[in-house]
């Protein structure tokens, strides 16, 4: 059984893995949207970031900013855009040269509630990127039950944004939002 | 009047028992496997897996999706996180993580998410940044003293 490599197409393509991270929300089917699709707010669930992008619809450019728009953390686009039930799209950790991934958000309306599936695919095993996507995903699927259903942000949400505050000295270059303009095509090389 | 039953005690019970402990030690291990790739793991018969599966999927630490004529089956950590923030602070966490930790050293096992090997380079790491340090101090010593002189 050598599921790790179960997502690959071509015996030439380096290895790639699934993750996927479910919660029950209580809370209805739209506010968990509307939460989850905000723009030019910050996100806590996205790790204090902004999302940016020219509309939300399917190859519209995403970048995920930090408040001050100095850095961009992830970059994608939009591959579907089905409101209030699913939104896809390419991800890219701006600070790895890893492969692209994709990342798929799914909202289900369930008895009490909404039903919130995040499913991260194509991810190149054993890179950063692959660390990053499973602590990740655990920590979105958390912060944004915590946002919807308290109005506020787990602790640790909150942690890691005043950290990412205090060390964003340390960010790299290549993450400086200049590198990654809207109108610059997410590398498609990758993966995915 | 039928009741919903409570999520908790579905991964309780889901959790109370050794083959599906097992199972999902496997689907973590192999993220997207199929009921086929499980089957080959046990001595009982597939419905027998079927019937574990089944309690896995309904308390959602197994995610089953279908994928053309087979299905594909996820860990979903979120209900053991779930479990997890309930019975733990924010001070707890930390205390506790420290003690079990330290079992874990103690004892030779893996803690803290971290593979031995992880840990290792960890290790490896620490040491180097160590002798870093002691080489500095010997060199400022050394220049103390020559001032000294």
């Amino acid at each position: 059984m050598n599921a790790k490599t179960h997502t690959q197409s071509n015996t030439d393509a380096p290895p790639t893995t699934t993750q996927v991270s479910q919660v029950t929300i209580k809370a209805p089917i739209q506010q968990v949207w509307d939460t989850l699709t905000q723009e030019g707010k910050v996100l806590p669930f996205f790790f204090g970031t902004v999302m940016h992008t020219t509309s939300l619809g399917p190859g519209a450019p995403i970048r995920m900013r930090t408040p001050n728009g100095k850095y961009t953390g992830v970059v994608g686009d939009i591959l579907e855009f089905e409101p209030p039930h699913k939104y896809s799209m390419t991800f890219k950790f701006t600070n790895f040269d890893d492969g692209v991934c994709k990342v798929t958000h799914e909202l289900r309306e369930i008895d009490g509630g909404t039903e919130y599936t995040l499913t991260s695919e194509a991810i190149p095993v054993g890179t950063k990127t692959e660390k990053n996507m499973k602590q990740g995903g655990e920590i979105i699927t958390k912060t944004l039950k915590a946002c919807v259903e308290t109005g506020k942000p787990t602790v640790m949400a909150r942690f890691i944004m005043v950290m990412s505050k205090l060390m964003a000295f340390t960010t790299p270059k290549q993450c400086l939002s200049e590198n990654w303009p809207m109108d610059r095509k997410t590398p498609l090389e990758g993966s995915y | 009047m039928s009741t919903a039953p409570n999520p908790t005690d579905l991964v309780f019970q889901a959790l109370a028992s050794q083959p599906r402990r097992q199972m999902i030690d496997l689907v973590i291990q192999s993220p997207g496997c199929s009921v086929n790739d499980l089957c080959e793991h046990f001595e009982f018969s597939r419905i027998a897996v079927m019937k574990h599966l089944k309690v896995l999927v309904e308390a959602r630490l197994i995610l089953s999706r279908k994928q053309g004529r087979t299905r594909q089956l996820f860990f979903n950590a979120a209900p053991i996180q779930m479990i997890y923030d309930r019975w733990t602070g924010e001070y707890s966490r930390f205390w506790v993580t420290q003690a079990v930790d330290l079992k874990y050293k103690v004892e030779g096992k893996s803690g803290s998410g971290k593979r031995p090997a992880q840990r290792k380079q960890a290790k490896n790491k620490k040491s180097r940044s160590r002798k870093t340090q002691s080489v500095t101090r010997v060199r400022k010593t050394a220049k103390r003293k020559a001032k000294e002189k």
